[in-house]
């Protein structure tokens, strides 16, 4: 009767180990926005990327909306011939093509087979606001001590912009 | 550095910052005893990512570009050297420059060195749709070289150079990532050399102060031969 009981409390310790790294063999990397997410296998036979709408939202932070595919003011409709090669229906879980909705927003996609790594840039557009507006492009950076810099907390500056490297 | 720090600190009143970032991959490990050595007042972050290389489309080092009180570029991507220590290998004087960055922080949008908007606009160039896929390839190599796969970056990296030939910095991170003539199979020093005649750096466009009889400095002259 003890053994039995220590069997089964083996059998879901052993379980218990091999469920993560089975998933995290499998399981796919996305990279969005400098963001790196693991999602789920892919249910879709597809050399696109397909992931639940509940994933996009934890990827990229959009959300798939009656107006459109959202994310804050942001939002892109999507065309009604793209439908279809951008949302699918699967038992109760709606999939969205996230290659299609890059290639839509013009952004480009890097892709490594063996590691199913998926690297999002920055949209073209977005990449190129500045050529008009000439606002300098924010970003935020540690420091050598971890503590985070932007940019713009030196509004009101005149502010020497400096990239080197120790290479 | 050394020269950075003391050049802020006697424009530092002027209401002048250096935000200084390092492009490495390594992180703190690489980039870190280089800030700790030169200990600046100014404000020194490290960019793994290489994010400021791709947010502002530069491809070299060291590269400035100067920002005003509105957050506006008034001078975009320019070769930056403080001082004459490399200017045997490209022949740069670093003296006009730093003149024109003294009488920046001095004048501000007034000074001649800080540039009209349409000669801002004139001097940057969308960027192309090679260079955003080569951004994404670089990028996804190095994550793959953070997460311990370096073999596996190579091919992305690889792919990154061919998309934007003439950037350095892509070039320079992966070979200093590994050893460049096994995987690569070539070398800093090699490609120089096969620039020949081409500059290494893209020529800056400065205005000459001393130039105008009237002894105000002159406006700067675009240079229409090569934009």
């Amino acid at each position: 009767m003890l053994s039995g009981k220590l069997l089964v409390f083996a059998l879901v310790w052993l379980a218990a180990m091999v469920v993560p790294n089975r998933a995290s063999s499998s399981g796919r990397v996305v990279i969005y926005d400098g963001v790196t997410t693991q999602v789920a296998p892919a249910a879709i036979e597809s050399p696109d990327l397909w992931i639940t709408t509940q994933e996009l939202t934890q990827a990229t932070r959009f959300e798939v909306k009656p107006q459109g595919v959202c994310r804050d003011e942001l939002c892109f409709p999507i065309p009604k011939n793209r439908k279809e090669v951008m949302l699918r229906q699967k038992a109760s879980v709606t999939w969205f093509n996230l290659s299609e909705f890059a290639r839509m927003l013009r952004q480009p996609v890097a892709f490594d087979e063996k590691h199913s790594t998926w690297f999002f840039g920055a949209r073209q557009a977005a990449q190129n606001s500045f050529v008009d507006t000439l606002e300098a492009p924010n970003f935020t950076l540690p420091d050598i001590n971890g503590t985070m810099h932007s940019l713009s907390d030196f509004r009101g500056k005149k502010v020497l912009l400096l990239t080197w490297a120790s290479w | 550095m050394p020269g950075w720090q003391k050049l802020f600190h006697e424009l530092k009143a002027n209401n002048f910052e250096i935000v200084s970032v390092a492009q490495d991959t390594g992180g703190v490990k690489d980039a870190g005893p280089w800030i700790k050595a030169a200990n600046p007042e100014f404000t020194a972050l490290i960019d793994q990512k290489q994010q400021v290389t791709m947010l502002y489309d530069m491809v070299n080092v060291p590269t400035a570009v100067w920002i005003n009180e509105q957050g506006k570029i008034v001078r975009p991507n320019e070769v930056a050297y403080v001082d004459n220590r490399y200017t045997y290998m490209h022949h740069i004087d670093a003296a006009p420059y730093v003149a024109g960055i003294r009488d920046w922080a001095e004048h501000g949008d007034k000074s001649p060195f800080a540039l009209s908007e349409d000669e801002v606009r004139r001097r940057l160039t969308p960027e192309t749709a090679d260079h955003s896929q080569a951004a994404s390839e670089f990028g996804l190599g190095e994550y793959l070289y953070a997460s311990g796969f370096g073999p596996d970056a190579i091919p992305h990296f690889k792919e990154a150079q061919r998309l934007s030939p003439d950037n350095w910095n892509y070039k320079r991170q992966a070979w200093a990532l590994s050893d460049a003539e096994r995987d690569y199979g070539t070398s800093f020093m090699k490609e120089v050399v096969k620039l020949k005649d081409k500059p290494y750096y893209t020529p800056r466009q400065l205005p000459d102060l001393k130039k105008p009889d009237d002894g105000k400095p002159s406006p700067p002259e675009p240079d229409k031969k090569n934009p």
